[in-house]
């Protein structure tokens, strides 16, 4: 597999659209291409936040955060006491 | 286009490298980075996690509503995945990305989790393909110029992701947030395996692509 095969891949394989058979082959150029592949492979997950920024934000309730919070802060307590 | 100051990549060693560009908002005098709530958060520190949910919250619960269409899912899933951010912070590795992406690739994974299951109770595959068969699922409209004007991050994303054929919208759309393999895209669309899998890389380059080149305006 050439680089940018590998490249096509990538940006396929952090999306989760690779079959099964694919997977196999990415994954064994990637061991082939080492650390310049974990870069490209890192870099791609941007794409993962350039989606979710291209979506308009939704508001959520001032309650759902009280409940987090106090969720969080028994959590906490439970994990420390 | 009016060219806008650049922001610098947070963490970044090397800005002339071509990486895609930031695209988390800049951040006010005195506020912590990402990074820095990350940290605090990995400390146990309920601020740390109070600070990066009021900054985050809207994103994240956007996209988990785009998977899952309904609100109170949604506001359940968007408390699960903060949980699980706090539960896990420890996991995180700023080598491996940014605290935003870690949190998006959470996020999605639990929506489409939470998707799967719910499709096991359902006919959803009917339901789907339906939707899909009525009009292609517009991702994003075409940039207005009002959008195009005002020049923040989305509006810049939404222009590059609305320069794809619709097809090609529609591919990524379904792969990204509906966690479709390709050939559940091809069963779903009536399109050839082949034609999904051009339509995905050739949509995916163009918008990495487009990104590297928004680095300059962002």
């Amino acid at each position: 597999m050439s680089f940018e095969e590998f490249q096509n891949r990538a940006r396929l394989y952090v999306i989760g659209a690779l079959e099964n058979g694919e997977v196999r082959e990415f994954e064994e150029a990637r061991r082939e291409f080492g650390e310049k592949a974990e870069e490209f492979i890192t870099e791609c997950y941007r794409l993962h936040e350039a989606f979710a920024l291209s979506l308009k934000p939704a508001k959520s309730s001032d309650a759902l955060k009280e409940r987090l919070m106090k969720m969080v802060r028994e959590r906490k307590q439970g994990g420390s006491g | 286009m009016p060219r806008r100051p650049k922001i610098p990549l947070e963490g970044d060693p090397d800005e002339t490298a071509p990486r895609l560009p930031a695209t988390t908002p800049p951040l006010g005098p005195g506020e912590p980075t990402d990074l820095e709530l990350m940290h605090g958060i990995q400390e146990e520190d309920p601020e740390a996690l109070s600070k990066l949910y009021d900054r985050y919250n809207g994103i994240i619960k956007a996209l988990i509503l785009r998977v899952v269409h309904n609100e109170a899912e949604a506001d359940d899933l968007l408390q699960e995945i903060f949980m699980e951010l706090w539960n896990q912070a420890k996991n995180f590795s700023a080598q491996k990305g940014k605290p935003l992406g870690w949190m998006v690739t959470l996020a999605r994974r639990r929506a489409i989790d939470g998707l799967r299951k719910k499709q096991a109770y359902m006919r959803a595959g009917e339901r789907l393909q339906n939707e899909t068969e009525q009009q292609p699922d517009a991702w994003v409209h075409n940039a207005t110029e009002e959008e195009i004007n005002f020049s923040d991050t989305r509006a810049l994303i939404r222009q590059v992701i609305s320069s794809l054929p619709p097809a090609q919208q529609q591919a990524i759309d379904l792969a990204f947030f509906r966690g479709m393999s390709q050939r559940e895209i091809a069963a779903n669309t009536n399109t050839p395996l082949g034609t999904v899998k051009t339509r995905l890389e050739l949509g995916l380059k163009k918008i990495y692509d487009g990104l590297k080149e928004l680095k300059d305006e962002l």
